[in-house]
Order: C-alpha cells, then sequence, then structure tokens
C-alpha cells in the first residue's frame, strides 16, 4: 500500500513576500471585495436569519429524546437498562418495576434524562433493543430558567411526538 | 475679546471636544458592522428603539448601558489601587487632548480678524500630538503594572516594547516630511498641501513622500495598538493582555480611549499625508472666489447622490424572510424621509447663497463648512481603512515586530531622510 504524498509549496520565502506590502494589499483586495459586495446588497450574506427562520433538520440529526409507544399506547420500553449502562454521561436513571400490560415481564416505573448532563451522542438510541428511544424530536433548543425542569420524566419523554415519518426515520441510514 | 471671538473659541473647543466622542460610536459602529461584512455576516442589527436600529447603530447604546451598569470591580490584590483608577483615564484623556492641535479647516477670516480653526491654536502641532501619543503607553504600562497580574505586566512590557522600537522610525519619517513642508505647525502643513505640483497634480504628502506615508502609517497602527500589532492585549496569547484586571467602565475607558486614539491618528494621518481639510484643486481662495459655482454644482449633485443613497436604503433595509407587513419596510420610509428633508434643508441653504449674493464673511463660513466636512470625511475613511487592516491581517508575531521596526522600518526611515534632503537642497 503506498501512501499518497502531496508535497504543498512553501510560500512566504521570495523577496517581494518578505517584503510584505504587495500581500497585504492582497489580502486587503480580497476582504474589501467581500465588504463591498455585502454593503451594496446585504442579501448575499452567508447568513440564516435565526431565529425567524429555522434551519432544516434531517432524520439523522439528533435532537431531544423520546420513548416510544406499541400502537395502543402501551410504552415500548422493557427496561432492561442497556441504554443507562451504554450512556458515557450517565444522563439516564431507570427505576424497573413489574408489567402489568402483559407485553413483557418488565416495564420502567421511573425514566429521566438529564438533559444537562446529555453529550447527545445517540448510544442509547444504539443500544435499545425495542426501538424504545429515539432521538428525532428534532427539537435542539432546550431553554428553561431552572435546572430542575431540564430533567425530563417519562410523561414528557412519552408525550413528545417524533418529528418524521416511520418510513423518514429507517431510512436515515444508521 | 469680543462676543464673536468667545462664540468661536468656544465652537472650536466644542468640536475639539465632542467630535472624537462621537466617532467613538461611529468607530465602533463601523468595526462591528464592516467585521460583518467583510466576514460574510450581518454584524449587529437587531437593537432597536421602537423599530429603528439606525443601521446597527443603537447598538452602542446598549453596549454602552451594559458596560456601565455592570459590578465596577477591583480585585483584592491590587496594592495601588490609585494608579489602578488613573490608568484608564490616561489612556483616555492622551487620546483625547492628541487631537486638540489638529486643523480642522482653513483659518477663518471675519471681518477682517482671523481665527485659527484649531481647537489649541500651537504652532508646535505635530510635537503635541507626537507628545501626547506617546504618553498614552503610560497608561498602558501603568495598567499593566498596577493590575499585579503576570498578563498584564507582559501586556505593558510588549506595549513599552513595542513603541520605543515604533516610536523611531514614526520620528524620523515624520523629519523627512519636515523638511519638505518646512514647519511643524500643522495649519500651515494642511496650507501647504493646498498647492499643486506641476500645475495639475495636489500637493499631497502621500505624492511628495511616498515611502513616508508607509513607514508612518505602519508606525501609526502600532501606536494605536491596532491589529496587527495590538501585543499589549493579544487575547490568543496573554488572555487580555493591560487590561485583563478591569471591569465595568474602567474597562469601558481602555475600549474608548482605544477609538478615541484611532480617530485622532486617523486625523493626523490625513493631515499629514492627504491633504488635511484642503478639496483637491480647490484651495481657500479658489473657492471663495468660486463660490457660488461651487453651491450651484453641489445643488445639482444632492439630488443624484440622495436617490441612490435612498435607493440603496430600500434595498437594503428589508427583511429578507416572508414577513407579513415588514416592519424594515415601514422603517425604511422614514428614514428615506429624513433624508429628503435633510436633502431640501441643504438645497434651501445653497439656494440662498446662490440667489442672495451674500457677504464676504457668509462666503468664508461656507467654504469653512465644506472644509470641515472634507475633513471628516476623510477621517472617516482612514478609520475604515484602520477597521479594514484589523480585519485583514493576522497578528504579527513579537520577533517579527521588532525584526520589522529595526531593521526595515528603522534603516528604510533613514534613506528616506537623505534621500530627500538631497532632492530638497537640489530643488531650492
Amino acid at each position: 500500500m503506498t501512501v499518497k504524498i502531496k508535497t504543498l509549496e512553501r510560500q512566504g520565502s521570495s523577496f517581494i513576500e518578505k517584503i510584505y506590502l504587495r500581500e497585504v494589499f492582497r489580502g486587503m483586495r480580497t476582504t474589501f471585495d467581500h465588504f463591498w459586495r455585502n454593503l451594496l446588497d446585504n442579501s448575499k450574506l452567508y447568513v440564516r436569519h435565526y431565529p425567524e427562520v429555522q434551519p432544516e433538520i434531517t432524520p439523522r440529526w439528533r435532537g431531544r429524546h423520546r420513548l416510544t409507544t406499541h400502537e395502543d399506547g402501551t410504552v415500548k420500553c422493557v427496561a432492561c437498562f442497556m441504554c443507562q449502562t451504554n450512556c458515557p454521561s450517565h444522563c439516564i436513571s431507570i427505576e424497573a418495576g413489574e408489567r402489568v400490560d402483559g407485553k413483557s415481564e418488565k416495564m420502567p416505573v421511573r425514566f429521566e434524562i438529564d438533559l444537562l448532563e446529555c453529550i447527545y451522542c445517540g448510544y442509547c438510541v444504539e443500544a435499545c433493543p425495542m426501538d424504545a428511544i429515539r432521538m428525532d424530536t428534532g427539537i435542539y433548543s432546550v431553554i428553561t430558567t431552572e435546572r430542575s425542569s431540564v430533567v425530563k420524566g417519562m410523561d414528557e419523554l412519552l408525550a413528545t411526538p417524533g418529528a418524521f415519518s416511520e418510513e423518514d426515520y429507517k431510512k436515515r441510514g444508521l | 475679546m469680543s462676543q464673536l471671538d468667545i462664540l468661536l473659541v468656544v465652537l472650536r473647543v466644542a468640536f475639539g471636544a465632542f467630535i472624537p466622542i462621537c466617532f467613538i460610536a461611529i468607530g465602533v459602529w463601523m468595526e462591528r458592522r464592516g467585521a460583518g461584512f467583510i466576514q460574510d455576516r450581518s454584524g449587529p442589527n437587531r437593537c432597536n428603539i421602537f423599530g429603528f436600529r439606525a443601521g446597527g447603530l443603537v447598538q452602542n447604546l446598549a453596549d454602552g448601558v451594559k458596560l456601565i451598569f455592570k459590578e465596577d470591580f477591583i480585585a483584592g490584590h491590587i496594592q495601588h489601587k490609585f494608579y489602578f483608577v488613573l490608568a484608564p483615564v490616561l489612556v483616555f484623556f492622551t487620546a483625547l487632548v492628541s487631537f486638540a492641535a489638529i486643523p480642522f479647516a482653513d483659518t477663518l477670516v471675519l471681518g477682517g480678524k482671523s481665527y485659527i480653526m484649531q481647537t489649541i491654536p500651537l504652532d508646535i502641532g505635530i510635537l503635541w500630538f507626537l507628545a501626547c501619543t506617546g504618553f498614552a503607553v503610560y497608561g498602558i504600562i501603568l495598567a499593566g503594572w498596577s493590575s499585579h497580574n503576570k498578563y498584564g505586566i507582559l501586556g505593558g512590557l510588549r506595549s513599552a516594547a513595542q513603541v520605543i522600537s515604533y516610536e523611531i522610525p514614526m520620528g524620523l519619517a515624520l523629519v523627512s516630511l519636515l523638511v519638505v513642508y518646512g514647519t511643524v505647525n500643522l495649519s500651515e502643513i494642511a496650507r501647504f498641501q493646498g498647492q499643486l505640483l506641476f500645475g495639475f497634480i495636489p500637493m499631497w504628502g502621500v505624492i511628495l513622500q511616498p515611502l513616508g506615508v508607509v513607514i508612518f502609517i505602519v508606525a501609526a497602527f502600532a501606536e494605536t495598538n491596532r491589529t496587527p500589532f495590538d501585543f499589549a492585549e493579544g487575547e490568543s496569547e496573554i488572555v487580555a493582555g493591560f487590561h485583563i484586571e478591569y471591569s465595568s467602565m474602567k474597562f469601558g475607558m481602555f475600549f474608548l480611549g482605544e477609538y478615541v486614539a484611532m480617530f485622532a491618528s486617523s486625523a493626523i494621518i490625513v493631515t499629514l499625508f492627504f491633504g488635511g481639510y484642503q478639496i483637491p484643486w480647490l484651495a481657500t481662495e479658489t473657492m471663495v472666489a468660486y463660490a457660488q459655482p461651487i453651491a450651484i454644482v453641489l445643488m445639482l449633485l444632492l439630488p443624484f447622490i440622495t436617490y441612490y443613497f435612498n435607493k440603496w436604503i430600500r434595498k437594503n433595509n428589508a427583511s429578507q424572510y416572508y414577513r407579513p407587513n415588514d416592519p424594515r419596510v415601514r422603517e425604511a420610509n422614514v428614514y428615506i424621509t429624513i433624508f429628503w428633508i435633510l436633502a431640501a434643508a441643504v438645497e434651501i441653504i445653497l439656494l440662498t447663497l446662490v440667489v442672495i449674493n451674500p457677504s464676504a464673511d457668509g462666503v468664508r463660513i461656507f467654504v469653512v463648512l465644506l472644509q470641515m466636512a472634507t475633513f471628516l470625511l476623510k477621517a472617516t475613511a482612514m478609520c475604515f481603512v484602520y477597521v479594514w487592516v484589523r480585519w485583514t491581517l493576522p497578528r504579527f508575531r513579537y520577533d517579527q515586530l521588532q525584526k520589522l521596526g529595526w531593521q526595515i522600518l528603522l534603516p528604510l526611515s533613514l534613506v528616506n531622510i537623505f534621500i530627500t534632503s538631497a532632492v530638497v537642497v537640489a530643488l531650492s
């Protein structure tokens, strides 16, 4: 196996470059071109007018978490602790209890995610054997005035809908 | 002293005191919006009063309010609190008074008496400027030393070393310039530049001293601690350098002082090299003689300038996303109306000048106003060059700075003196 080597030409050693002046003026021409173009027509700025214009979120994008449900509305999570064990920042805490709806043996009675701890790595989603936790809500901005409201409980995680259709989510190519 | 004398003294002191302070707002605004446009982003454009954003100028008010209401904190380890507080005052004050010797219009002749249009009527002009800007660095060194902080000390030290290496090329560039002008009086220097070389080129310093301009401008950048020579601050190396321990308005004074120094130094560059208040090809006496034709030309030009400027406002002062009943269009309408009213007012004043043949005094005042406008326009353009360079060039390495100062600028300025003196002696 040969390694491809690209030799870059060294800049800045010729006499005219050491005088600086010509290079300074060339640099200033470049910046002035940008300045003048934007001054004449500021619709050419490379900016998104956030928050009025929101960015487009793709299905691959990892947003805030949610817990998914079966079609009859029961929680998919079986409290296997896979996500909690996998979480590198220890932001998930689950308390398991006996399941009463007959889907399996266990279900969470408490499922909390501390969003201040979370690093949005998506390992919980990958670890889940039941497809019970997803990060497809498209929520990227969580704002609050108190810390306690950033710890999301099971009710809120279940109530948040996904932002994409099932086909789009499946096609996200992970 | 007659009442007129007192009025003119008050007016010129007011000009010298308030114009640099007004230019803080313009400088900060130009820096932020200019940086934005150079980097293809928009800069501060949201701050408003009742929806009026004035192109982002309102942001300055918000910044000022923020700086004033922050906690004015002096760290417990600082032993010399007096010097600590004195330092920002020194920086700001020396920057402000260094503007005082700069003429902003030609001598005003009213009723046979002439009034010098300088804040302080000094004959030593340029020496005053050198003394004041040289003193500004004491504020920086004092701030660094009294902060009792290693970054502060390093910042002050760097600033001291830098000023020593750049005052010399600056002074030597000035020597060759003074050989050409034959005077240190800034008013006379500006008047000298109203002449014509070979009868058709304005005799500006930039044409007589092309090498001197480069040396002086580089040294002036170093003197005002602006990029690419902002070693005293050097945020990527020594955090914030000399003002690391400063907060609230004490930091604000350093910040404002930098912009006042920038304006004062733009003004001196303009005065020495770009003709000061002189309008090219229109010396004061020519303007006095042809006041009415000039007024007519201005009257014809003004509607066109206002029209295109308003068109530019209309195009750029609009929301770039869908917004029902766009408030920015309403805002633009108000601006456009204001500019048309202003233009109409100026037109009426010019019309009176053309229709009613005014006295000699009226013509003189008209000429002085034109020259003041020219001077401010040139100084603003030079301030823009400061901003432009700041957002183009990265900071030098420290050894590169010293090498540039001692090994390139110093010999070059000496060579410049020899050549200039030889030419001046040969011609006279």
